[in-house]
């Protein structure tokens, strides 16, 4: 197993504000590890952006330990801590950059910072656009460029000091889908190519589903689970990774009338959502089954899928069907809801 | 008349170009500490963030006029004498560097906070976001508020005509109000009609130049 580069033990934050406190972070253990891209994902207001803000410390966090890259970052000065920014590097969903100066001079400017002589650092980030696509935009300024220019820039920008880690706060929320697949693969090739850790936050499964290696799912500042994606698409423990997963909405569960009885979560796995499973089912065992709730998606080219069916109340015709699936090798577990 | 018309012309326009800079050289950095040390400035510091908000407010809520005759003793001391056009200058400048520093203080404000964050990320120091993202990003507003100071201070010595001070403004009142020789006061406010709007249309083609943002 690869090492933690990063990794954030008992984080609470809360603001405070005229109505009241917000508690956005109630105590979060996460180890995020070297090389992978680690998706967070949660609605609006979960507290993504103030648990990566944790990172870099632009958040300081009341309670907890943030430690990146073996250094504990709440306990260096605040010299010390600016030097280890330099290794995090940081992109935002509205990119963030100076509007007064061309794209080369945005790149050059962390490594102003960093005391870069300048014809090392307009070298260095005349190759950073090079390498996110832009050789040709060096002297445009951010408001001749479109959004996915400027995310690049950003990239080229973040990377100059040559960070171990890339945080990225919803970095394609403002971009539209083929842009951001664009920018989703640039992330992946710097983070094969250069071997940079990836953190990425989103509120949209499709960014953690083309690229992510693992997610956490942030409810309510909390982390309701934590798993490599697949295993979270395939069977969401938590209620907030179905929601998120499978579109499960509230309403829908409202609707159905007091607790459901006989009721099972099929999961299927590759290709066997496209057999006719249920129907065999149901012939075989001459009963029918009521379909609650199903959903299927694409991960990595295999069909995943999960539906929610009622069994008869005849105990044997449904130990009967149960077995059916079981034989077909399917997972299938008794749920109290939809 | 003509002379007199020319000489006025240039004591108000170096009156109110070297009270301008002066001015700038005061309240600029004023401007600069008040962001600065502001609840969610780069270095916040309350107590001094408030007590320089007061002590500018103090300044700016006393009429010219009246601070042009407060200040008298500090005219006198620095400048030997407290008529005359360089005479003007001192209280122009203590009465334009608060007003500036607000000025300068609501342009920098403007910079969207998320760059200012985008910079602390990258490990900038307090100072080097006032002096690298801060002003830099501000130009422009900080060109506009600079034709909005120059014209103001334009204003400020005219009206100074009324107690010693030199330039159109005296003229106007001297020979206009005191003589009752009205064609002298309708060209000299012409002139200042005009340096107002020279003044303004260069602030504004400056910032045409230098904004990026279009
Ligand atoms: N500076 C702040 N002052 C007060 N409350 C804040 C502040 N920043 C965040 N919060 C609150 O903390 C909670 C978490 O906010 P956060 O921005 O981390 O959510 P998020 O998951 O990033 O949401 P989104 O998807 O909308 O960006 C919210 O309830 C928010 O209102
Ligand atoms: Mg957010």
């Amino acid at each position: 197993m690869a090492e933690t580069i990063i990794s954030l033990r008992g984080i609470k934050k809360h603001f405070s504000t005229k109505k009241g406190t917000v508690e956005a972070l109630k105590g979060i253990d996460l180890d995020i590890k070297k090389g992978e891209i680690f998706g967070i994902i949660g609605l609006s207001g979960a507290g993504k952006s103030t648990l990566v803000r944790c990172i870099n410390l632009l958040e300081r966090p009341e309670e907890g330990q943030v430690v990146v890259n073996g250094t504990d970052l709440m306990k260096l000065s605040n010299e010390g801590l600016r030097q280890n920014r330099r290794s995090i590097g940081m992109i935002f969903q509205q990119f963030h950059l100076l509007m007064q100066r061309t794209a080369l001079e945005n790149v050059c400017f962390p490594l102003e910072i960093a005391k870069v002589p300048q014809a090392e650092a307009r070298k260095r980030a005349e190759e950073l656009l090079a390498l996110v696509g832009l050789s040709d935009r060096l002297e445009s300024y951010p408001s001749q460029l479109s959004g996915g220019q400027k995310q690049r820039v950003a990239i080229a920008r973040a990377l100059a000091t040559s960070p171990q880690v890339l945080l990225c706060d919803e970095a394609t929320s403002a971009l539209d889908p083929n842009t951001t697949k664009e920018v989703l693969n640039l992330l992946k090739d710097i983070n094969r190519n250069l071997g940079i850790t990836v953190v990425i936050i989103t509120h949209e499964m499709r960014v953690i589903q083309e690229i992510c290696n693992r997610v956490a799912v942030l409810d309510g500042g909390v982390i309701a689970e934590v798993d490599t994606v697949e295993k979270v698409f395939r069977a969401p423990k938590s209620k907030m990774g179905r929601q998120l997963v499978f579109h499960e909405s509230d309403e829908n569960r409202e609707a159905l009338q007091g607790p459901i009885e006989n009721s099972y979560r099929i999961t299927f796995e590759g290709d066997m959502t496209n057999s006719p499973i249920l129907g065999n089912m149901m012939l075989e065992c001459q009963a029918a089954a009521n379909i609650l709730a199903a959903n299927t998606r694409m991960i990595e080219g295999k069909v995943y899928g999960q539906m929610i069916i009622q069994l008869p109340e005849d105990a044997a015709k449904r130990e009967q069907m149960l077995q059916y699936l079981k034989n077909m090798g399917l997972t299938v577990e008794e749920v109290a809801y939809v | 008349m003509f002379e007199l018309v020319l000489q006025g012309f240039w004591e108000s326009l170096y009156m109110t170009l070297i009270s301008t800079v002066a001015a700038y050289l005061i309240g600029l950095p004023l401007g600069l500490i008040l962001v600065a040390t502001d609840a969610d400035g780069v270095s916040p510091c309350k107590p001094v963030h408030t007590s320089l908000g007061i002590f500018i407010n103090i300044l700016r809520s006393i009429p010219f006029l009246l601070l042009m005759i407060t200040v008298r003793p500090i005219t006198k001391f620095t400048m030997g004498t407290t008529i005359g056009s360089p005479a003007t200058i001192v209280p122009l400048v203590i009465a334009a560097a608060p007003f500036i520093a607000r000025l300068v203080e609501s342009s920098l404000k403007e910079v969207d906070r998320g760059v200012v964050e985008a910079a602390q990320s990258m490990g900038a120091t307090p100072r080097e976001i006032m002096l690298k993202v801060l002003f830099p990003e501000a130009k422009p507003s900080l060109l506009v508020g600079s034709a909005i100071a120059v014209t103001t201070i334009l204003g400020y010595s005219a009206s100074a005509g009324i107690v010693g001070g030199g330039g159109l403004g005296a003229i106007a009142i001297n020979y206009g109000y005191y003589r009752n020789q009205t064609e002298y006061m309708l060209p000299m406010v012409a002139i200042l009609v005009l340096m107002v709007q020279v003044f303004q249309e260069m602030g504004m083609r400056a910032v045409r130049i230098v904004d990026k943002r279009q």
